[in-house]
């Protein structure tokens, strides 16, 4: 168990700066996912953790432990890989034992681990079978009984469901939280998908562009974005956002936060407008409302509305964000927010 | 009509086939019969097909004309020394190239490319002025050491190393394998298609090579069998064809069994490498 | 900087260090001193002796008729070579091109020749091209036609060893056409009957150049491999009757021991005209050639 520090970390590949100047932590114990789009320098955070491509200045403590200098095999730290990279020419039990063997295990011991672990991944039956007989989900267990068996203080994750159907990714995402569960060990998860990120992560680690938008529970990270780039990366659909008009500033809401109704509400939020497209998910309905003030989607349990159809749009107070101009949140407590709201008051329209 | 017409034309093919197979085959079953033959039957008219008794005292002669045995044994100890040798030194070098950025890589890289385009036939006479400089003229090394670099090789296995997925090597060095036990462990079980064309194409190449031994070789203690064959013309004199194809046959019947046997690998070595 | 990282920047090149020995010590050394040699009247019994005469082995290179001799003996041999075995090979891989058993039976037998020794070869064809008791005179009488007297003439002994590298070289080349046919999406073939273009068209139009650079690739090693020739001659003609079949190689041996110097300058001619050719053959053909 250990927890995992960026200490003014940047990284350059060929020149190219690609994270600069970087502090976080992650804590002891937790599930942090990084989440972001590509090339948001998510994978090299994790690659830096486990020491594959080293930051080129700054460092990285285990443990309050610096371990710029320590070579990837000994930082105690075990990694899942995307295709998984199972040793394709050994059996499964040899892929499993193969850290072992190389760190010196004794062979009664390192088939007690392998028998064990084979069994709670549920692979007993095919310890010696080769990997190229094996599903994709079972070569997914391999390459999570091989992190396991190595007994890490770290356990790191790289987009390991992305190749996985979308059946099996979901039943893989419950495993794995059972599974930090029951270790209690900090995993560090990176992907792309923002789904999995909510699901999973005792916290999220949102990045953009090399820098960190936002570190927080998913909860806080849904429902107050520190900024307008979380707020449209973390839900589906993104956080509708529109022109306040005057310095830059700008609203938003949640699709399922809005109201659609034939009569004006008193929300602050209120505009007219007509259903452009519904689509109807089942538990669930979503509507593209197209308005003088923009396209909003709204997102509605109930399905009353039918396309072509002319309605009012309201979101009540507190369901309602600004952003300033510097992109930034603006607060409740702020003095301006306020007359922000009132300014979007004054903007309904009927 | 036109099925008539389809199966004739199916039969001509199958004939010319077969006949362009005689062409290629018939020399070597040729070379057979007359080192089975008598000397009267060789000197025959119209040429004696198959041998009336099969004369195997021939093979008992041609290998008396010298000490065959120890030309044999030269064969097969430059020949695998030649392979082991080279597959030691291309792994890590072909690993190096395709895993590992370090500066002056690809400079070296085009030398190793540069290499395998200057043939032996430029290069024999420095080479053996060094050989025999270095005083080993007189022992097998000057037909094994030269090769040492198999610059083709190299080029090859790095390339099939190159396919392999970075992250296989990666997760091995979070295994906590060291590089040599990643190149032993990994690389090689990984790449055995690749290491065996070009171990075939070693073989295949120095069994049979002549110039080189040819240059390299003043003793008879350290010829190979390819030499002591050639030389059967001298020794035996030229009319002499019976003994001569006999021990051609001795030379070609190794090989010969090997591509009976493989012949699938041999030709998807040949092809791979001509067409990588 | 300290132990480990000096060991992690130094392992590189500690795992290529052997192999860029071998080729250092083997074959870019020995074209610096095969440079060295050709400038020098050398002893090679005494080195002391040696003396240093500026490019005059060169002179004397090109003042010489039996170098010019052997130099158009190797051009003849290279152009029958190269000629012959891409067109008969072309011819043959596009006949055995489709994937039937008998047809891989075939290119197997075809390839046979280039897997046994030259040596062996040599040796076979030698007496099979045996005027009076050979099988090749045998056959041709046989069928009415003029018998050869093969390697034995100077008139004829060229082709004969042509002949033989031909024969020999085939089975190879005709194994990479087929792979390179064989590659080639039959989706194109189907699009060209839609396009109604008949066999000869779809072959000039689209076979052609979609095997180009595996024939490209053929005429780089054929050509290098072809101004090498020395084991045919060796064994067959010994440069013989009357030079007709001295190749620069064999010439480059037959003087290696009397002339060091001479022999090393022929040595970097023949070096420089395979750079030439390779040279030349990658920027002429290159840009005709269809890369996919």
């Amino acid at each position: 168990m250990a927890s995992i520090e960026f200490v003014r970390v940047s990284k350059a590949f060929d020149k190219q700066e690609v994270i600069k100047d970087l502090n976080l932590t992650i804590e002891d114990g937790k599930f942090t996912v990084l989440v972001g789009p590509s090339g948001c320098g998510k994978t090299t955070l994790l690659r830096m953790i486990a020491g594959l491509d080293p930051q080129t200045s700054g460092s990285v403590l285990i443990d309050g432990k610096d371990v710029t200098r320590i070579a990837p095999g000994k930082r105690g730290v075990a990694m899942v890989f995307q295709n998984y990279a199972i040793y394709p020419t050994m059996s499964v039990r040899e892929n499993i034992e193969f850290g072992l063997v190389n760190n010196k295990v004794g062979k009664a011991e390192r088939e007690e681990l392998v028998e064990s672990i084979g069994k709670a991944v549920g692979l007993s039956d095919y310890l010696d079978r080769k990997p190229s007989t094996l599903s994709g989900g079972q070569r997914q267990r391999v390459a999570l009984a091989r992190a396991m068996v190595k007994k890490p203080s770290v356990f790191l994750m790289d987009e390991p469901l992305s190749n996985l159907d979308a059946k099996l990714r979901v039943q893989m995402r419950i495993e794995l939280i059972e599974l930090h569960k029951k270790l209690g060990t900090t995993f560090v998860y990176v992907t792309h998908d923002q789904v999995e990120a909510m699901s999973m992560a005792d916290k999220i680690v949102l990045m953009n562009k090399g820098v960190i938008q936002q570190e927080a529970p998913p909860d806080t990270m849904y429902r107050r974005p520190s900024n307008r780039f979380t707020a449209q990366f973390i839900g589906t659909p993104p956080m509708n956002i529109g022109e306040l008009g005057a310095g830059g500033i700008k609203y938003g809401f949640r699709p399922e936060s809005a109201v659609l109704s034939e009569v004006q509400g008193d929300e602050p939020f209120s505009v007219r407008g007509v259903i452009a497209t519904r689509e109807m998910l089942g538990s669930e309905t979503i509507y593209q409302v197209r308005s003088d003030s923009g396209n909003f989607m709204v997102k509605r349990s109930e399905d009353l509305f039918a396309a072509g159809q002319e309605v009012f749009v309201g979101v009540a107070a507190e369901k309602l964000h600004f952003f300033g101009e510097d992109e930034r949140r603006i607060e409740e407590k702020q003095g301006a927010y306020r007359d922000y709201l009132e300014a979007l008051r004054g903007r309904s329209h009927g | 009509m036109t099925k008539a017409f389809h199966y004739t034309g199916l039969t001509l093919g199958y004939l010319l086939k077969t006949a362009i197979l005689i062409v290629f085959v018939f020399p070597f079953l040729w070379m057979i019969s007359t080192s089975l033959q008598t000397y009267r039957e060789t000197l025959s008219y119209p040429p004696t097909l198959m041998p009336a008794v099969p004369q195997w005292i021939n093979f008992a002669q041609a290998m008396s004309a010298g000490p065959f045995l120890t030309y044999f044994k030269n064969s097969a100890v430059v020949t695998l020394a030649i392979i082991a040798i080279q597959l030691l030194v291309m792994i890590p070098a072909a690993y190096a190239f395709a895993k590992y950025r370090f500066p002056g890589k690809n400079l070296l890289f085009g030398l190793v490319l540069l290499a395998f385009m200057i043939p032996g036939q430029v290069t024999f006479i420095p080479v053996y002025l060094m050989m025999a400089d270095w005083g080993i003229a007189k022992t097998l090394l000057p037909q094994i050491i030269p090769f040492m670099s198999n610059a083709f090789g190299i080029f090859l296995l790095r390339q099939y190393f190159m396919q392999i997925p970075e992250e296989i090597v990666e997760a091995a060095r979070l295994d906590n394998a060291g590089e040599f036990r990643i190149m032993r462990k990994i690389m090689v079980p990984m790449s055995m298609p690749a290491l065996a064309t070009i171990a075939l194409f070693s073989f295949v190449s120095h069994w049979n090579d002549y110039f080189w031994p040819l240059i390299m070789t003043d003793a008879e203690s350290i010829r190979p069998l390819t030499l002591g064959i050639a030389m059967l013309r001298e020794t035996e004199g030229i009319s002499n064809w019976h003994i001569i194809m006999a021990g051609n046959v001795v030379l070609v019947i190794p090989i010969l069994l090997v591509y009976l046997f493989c012949s699938k690998q041999i030709v998807k070595a040949f092809v791979y490498s001509g067409i990588k | 900087m300290d132990k480990q990282r000096l060991g992690e920047t130094l392992r590189p090149y500690l795992m290529i260090a052997p192999a860029m020995a071998g080729i250092f010590l083997f074959v870019l050394y020995p074209v610096v001193f095969l440079g060295y040699l050709s400038l020098y009247d050398y002893n090679l019994m005494n080195k002391a002796k040696s003396k240093f005469i500026g490019f005059d082995n060169f002179a004397e290179i090109f003042s010489r008729e039996d170098f010019y001799k052997s130099l158009s003996n190797t051009v003849i041999y290279t152009a029958g070579v190269v000629v012959l075995t891409l067109l008969l090979s072309l011819l043959l891989a596009v006949w055995l091109s489709k994937k039937s058993k008998f047809n891989v039976f075939v290119q197997a037998g075809i390839f046979t020749p280039h897997v046994v020794s030259i040596v062996s070869i040599a040796l076979v064809w030698l007496w099979m091209m045996e005027p009076n008791l050979g099988f090749l005179n045998y056959v041709l009488k046989a069928l009415g036609l003029p018998t050869s007297e093969w390697l034995q003439s100077s008139r004829s002994a060229l082709m004969s060893v042509i002949l033989v590298s031909v024969w020999q070289g085939i089975g190879y080349y005709v194994l990479i056409i087929v792979a390179a046919l064989q590659s080639i999406s039959p989706s194109i073939y189907e699009a060209a009957a839609l396009d109604n273009a008949n066999k000869l068209r779809t072959f000039w139009k689209i076979t052609l150049p979609m095997i180009s650079p595996q024939l490209f690739f053929i005429l780089v090693i054929m050509t290098i491999g072809s101004f090498k020739v020395f084991d045919t001659v060796k064994v067959m003609t010994g440069g013989g009757p009357n030079n007709a079949t001295n190749t620069l190689v064999y010439y480059i041996y037959e003087n290696r021991t009397t002339n060091i110097g001479y022999a090393s300058a022929t040595g970097v001619v023949l070096m420089a005209i395979i750079a030439l050719l390779t040279f030349v053959y990658f920027r002429l053909l290159s840009r005709r050639v269809h890369y996919q």
